[in-house]
């Protein structure tokens, strides 16, 4: 396993600018007080990976919960979440959220942005990686946070090929975090 | 028109010298006897259709996802584009993102027009000029593509050879454009995609009529042959000559020798990639062995005596890989010699003696009449000795080599799919090849792992071994390609698709680099199929789809008819002929509405736009030749739906359905401006799963003229795929509803409460269109 900030596919090397390594929960606490408008992203790949006793969808709702934060489900994600009755989470395209996330003015699908954070984890990582290097370029009005395990580029924050155990400690050190540290 | 001149010299000494195989052609087909009057736009030149681009374009604004955030095109750079940067030449991020979708779309075309140039001059030169051109029985209105761009009816060889040198001039300035200093907007460089989409098209059209005219294949044909696929059905008792590429000319010497020699009990001829449908449509005898990213599983077990390839998608590391194996590999294309020494020249028994020595690893023959010769001989040579060896390594093998894995990921770090190549091989170690056998399945066979993997394992062929029952099993019967769709199968079916009660046209299209295994393009196909949506198919996507058995053993070609119609799979064939899924969308214009094609693209473009309910998927979209065959449906306002890589082509067509000005038309009748639902609401897009490529296609044969009744069917169609896929009832449905006749009437309740809920209110519908010059009176 790596642990750097490189990115995880070896060949998706991409620019100048490069997110920086999330190695603790602690270095998000700034941009958390600045960023009140969150939107949590899950594609779907959280369907089929673990958390604690539950998923990553689980973790979702928890994260949605804690942060009050809407949730928007790319690639039929939304399926769980309607499965597990949370209502805070709407469907949009990875392809169309990359463009409205391009625009300072969108209010998104809950009509309560723009939003100034996102929050992104489950997309195939290269399609992640397209959708953040459309925000980092386009949508710089938002800051965003990448919270899958490898390292994405074209984030403010992401982390660097975490370890699987320590992945799973780090999003809820997040979790709490982003719940005002409750 | 223009008078045409045109002499052709085998020698000629003129003031400007003495030139050999002059070839002299000024103008255009002089056509004195059709008497449909040409349109605005005969060969139409880059900017010629700039306003119906920008219309479509406004309509659908390009997304742009940077893939490189630095250009390195001249010496003024590396320039850093991101943000709000701009390089040394002036031009910015967008710039750049849509001048690399025009280097794509070039790139793409070139190598569809280049195949078509060489099967036109070498059909020429065989049959000569004037040989007719033949689309098939019930094809009154042949060459559809070919009328609507150029204003011309190609009737003959030489007519096709016209007709690409305006394809090869229109390349010529799209390419240019590209050049640092040229063109800086990215509308313009947009509008050039379309361009050069279109022009792809119809370089398309005129090589699948060349070869379709001239070399036996299946003309319009819905019971075109059904022929043997798969792995499994190779006969290793037999010597096996593997042909991969596109052009069929050296593949068509091959089947022609074996059957002139009768020697079809001794040798077996199996294609990949489009030259597969290409074989097998000129000789059934011949079988479709795979997609493109099949090439390295065939190859590794050792299967081919010879390999044969011509040009586009062959691994370019194919004699490498050959080598291990001991195939020899016959080159025969200009454009991928592939480094081998040119035998062109040669007695045919020296060649032969040659490549079964294993002096040479191959060779290249550029003459395409001693290719079959060669290539049999040499298998058939080849075989007794090459049936006793062993390329793969045993299971206890791979076992033992396991044990020294580094644990280091790199492979997985590696894998375009992200297929978790470790974890499989650490089981393996331990005597369980199950995760391997797995990781096969998803796997677009690139092997990138093994180049990656510290240790050299040749991991793809421990794959290849963990997957040799699947392999085996891999028996299927396809339909080969058919061609045309005819004109009469158009008049059946025309109105109820412009009304909308045949829900849509589905076209099925393109590469293999699907996001998990070839089974998701039939899974697709027959969700649609069953609901009666037209199923068209070509090239890989069409291998892939029929690469699924069902319980009682079938492929999707042998339970669904190959007759244009609702609940068909119609396999039109290879890549270039995808012109006829294009063809069919244009003749539906000229048959059911008798609208004029000649020269007359925008018209017959927003006809389409606004009435055909036709959706391209390419699942596996990879090449630049994938690009620029979207782009010619882009052109046509079609929507194009990609699998997850296809993120990578960097840009999408998005429309925004809230937007009402977007979503206006003119009403033809009227001149009014008339608002209507956001239908088609995307022109190019890549889908993150099937369960959203599911739904996206359901809702995108949405069209402003569908009828009440039409409608009411898609939009049922619509809400029982996102109920399955989604879960849920969609809350869109009343943006789509314009009377209460378009309520599917089982729903009606539900659908009634949205509508309140929403503040709905009755709309018109407009006889729509983007062109005011379609008002009727002129929009005055
Ligand atoms: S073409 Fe333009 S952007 Fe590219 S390297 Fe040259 S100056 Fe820079
Ligand atoms: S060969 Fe298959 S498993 Fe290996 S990197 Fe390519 S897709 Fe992945
Ligand atoms: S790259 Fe090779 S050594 Fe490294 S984990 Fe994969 S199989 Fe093992």
């Amino acid at each position: 396993m790596v642990m750097k900030p490189v990115p995880w596919q070896t060949g998706e090397i991409c620019g100048p600018n490069a997110a920086k390594a999330m190695k603790s929960a602690d270095v998000l606490k700034r941009d958390l007080k600045n960023c009140k408008k969150r939107l949590l992203i899950v594609g779907s790949d959280a369907l089929t990976e673990k958390h604690g006793k539950g998923d990553m969808i689980d973790y979702a709702i928890a994260l949605s919960k804690a942060g009050n934060m809407d949730i928007i489900a790319t690639g039929g994600a939304i399926k769980a979440f309607v499965e597990r009755s949370y209502e805070r989470a709407k469907t949009m395209g990875a392809m169309e959220l990359a463009y409205r996330l391009q625009h300072e003015d969108w209010v998104g699908p809950f009509g309560k942005g723009p939003y100034d954070m996102i929050m992104i984890y489950g997309i195939p990582y290269y399609m992640q990686w397209t959708l953040l290097s459309a925000v980092m370029n386009f949508g710089t009005h938002i800051t965003a946070i990448a919270i899958g395990r490898y390292f994405q580029p074209h984030a403010k924050w992401s982390f660097p090929n975490m370890k699987e155990k320590q992945y799973h400690t780090i999003l809820d050190e997040i979790l709490e975090l982003v719940g005002g540290g409750k | 028109m223009k008078k045409k001149a045109y002499f052709k010299a085998d020698e000629a000494v003129t003031g400007l010298g003495r030139f050999k195989g002059l070839e002299v052609r000024i103008g255009t087909i002089v056509d004195d006897e059709w008497d449909e009057p040409m349109g605005p736009t005969p060969l139409p030149s880059p900017t010629d259709l700039r306003s119906w681009d920008h219309k479509l374009l406004t309509k659908y604004q390009p997304s742009y996802m940077p893939y490189c955030q630095v250009c390195c095109l001249c010496t003024m750079g590396k320039c850093d584009l991101t943000g709000t940067k701009r390089g040394a030449c002036g031009l910015d991020m967008k710039g750049q993102q849509a001048r690399i979708v025009l280097a794509a779309a070039n790139i793409g075309c070139a190598a569809h027009l280049a195949h078509s140039r060489h099967l036109v001059d070498h059909l020429i030169e065989k049959y000569g000029p004037r040989t007719p051109l033949i689309q098939g029985p019930g094809t009154e209105i042949h060459a559809p593509v070919s009328r609507l761009v150029t204003g011309m009816r190609p009737r003959t060889l030489e007519d096709a050879s016209i007709i690409i040198d305006y394809c090869e001039t229109q390349l010529n300035h799209t390419l240019s454009a590209v050049a640092t200093g040229q063109e800086g907007s990215w509308l313009d460089f947009e509008s050039k995609v379309f361009h050069v989409g279109m022009v792809d098209q119809l370089g398309m059209e005129i090589a699948d009529l060349a070869q379709v005219s001239t070399l036996g294949m299946p003309q319009a044909d819905p019971d075109a042959p059904l022929v043997e696929s798969g792995i499994g059905m190779m006969d290793k008792e037999k010597a096996i000559i593997l042909t991969i590429g596109h052009n069929i000319v050296p593949a068509a010497s091959i089947t022609d020798y074996i059957t002139e020699k009768r020697l079809w009990d001794q040798a077996e001829v199996g294609g990949m990639c489009c030259t597969a449908w290409d074989i097998t449509r000129r000789d059934p005898k011949a079988k479709v062995i795979g997609p493109i990213s099949w090439q390295l599983r065939f190859i590794r077990r050792g299967l081919a005596d010879v390999v044969v390839v011509d040009e586009q998608c062959v691994r370019t590391d194919i004699v490498t890989e050959a080598r291990k194996v001991k195939s020899p590999v016959i080159s025969t294309s200009d454009k991928a010699v592939m480094g081998l020494p040119d035998r062109t020249d040669d007695p045919i028994d020296s060649i032969v003696k040659e490549l079964v020595s294993g002096k040479i690893d191959g060779c290249y023959i550029s003459d395409h009449s001693i290719v079959g010769e060669v290539a049999t001989k040499v298998a058939i040579a080849l075989k007794p000795s090459r049936r006793k060896m062993k390329f793969l390594p045993t299971k206890k093998q791979i076992q033992k080599m396991a044990a020294d894995c580094k644990k280091c990921s790199e492979c997985i770090r590696a894998c375009p799919n992200n297929q978790n190549v470790m974890e499989a091989v650490l089981a393996a170690e331990t005597g369980n090849l199950e995760p391997l056998r797995e990781v096969y399945k998803n796997c677009i066979g690139c092997a990138r792992c093994e180049s990656a993997c510290p240790n050299d394992y040749d991991l793809h062929s421990w794959m290849v071994v963990a997957g040799e029952a699947d392999c085996k099993d891999e028996k299927y019967m396809v339909r080969t390609g058919r061609g045309a769709i005819q004109d009469t199968e158009i008049r059946h079916v025309g109105q109820p698709i412009v009304f909308g009660e045949i829900p849509g046209i589905i076209a099925h299209v393109g590469c293999a680099n699907y996001p998990g295994g070839g089974d998701d393009v039939h899974h697709m196909a027959e969700e649609f199929a069953k609901r009666r949506y037209i199923i068209v198919t070509s090239g890989c996507a069409a291998i892939s789809m029929g690469h699924v058995r069902d319980e009682n053993g079938q492929s999707i070609y042998e339970r669904r008819s190959g007759e244009f119609d609702a609940g068909c799979v119609v396999n039109v064939g290879s890549c270039v002929a995808n012109s006829h899924i294009a063809g069919a969308a244009i003749k539906i214009a000229a048959i059911f509405a008798k609208r004029n094609l000649r020269g007359n693209y925008a018209e017959i473009a927003d006809y389409i736009h606004h009435r055909v309910g036709a959706v391209g998927i390419s699942w596996g979209a990879m090449s630049q030749k994938a690009a620029s065959i979207a782009a010619g449906f882009w052109r046509l306002g079609v929507p194009v739906i990609v699998g997850p890589h296809g993120s990578k082509y960097r840009r999408m067509l998005l429309g925004k359905a809230e937007e009402e000005r977007d979503w206006t038309v003119y009403d033809a009748r009227t001149g009014d401006r008339v608002v209507t639902a956001p239908g088609p609401e995307h022109l190019f897009y890549a889908a993150e799963t099937v369960a959203e490529a599911n739904v996206l296609t359901a809702k995108l044969v949405i069209r402003p003229n569908d009828t009440g009744k039409g409608r009411s069917i898609k939009l049922s169609h619509y809400i029982d795929i996102h109920e399955t896929y989604y879960g849920f009832f969609p809350d869109d449905i009343w943006k789509y509803i314009r009377r209460e006749t378009d309520i599917p009437i089982t729903l009606k309740n539900k659908i009634l409460a949205q509508m309140k809920e929403n503040k709905w209110k009755e709309k018109k519908i407009p006889d729509p269109t983007l062109l005011k010059e379609q008002v009727i009176g002129g929009g005055t």
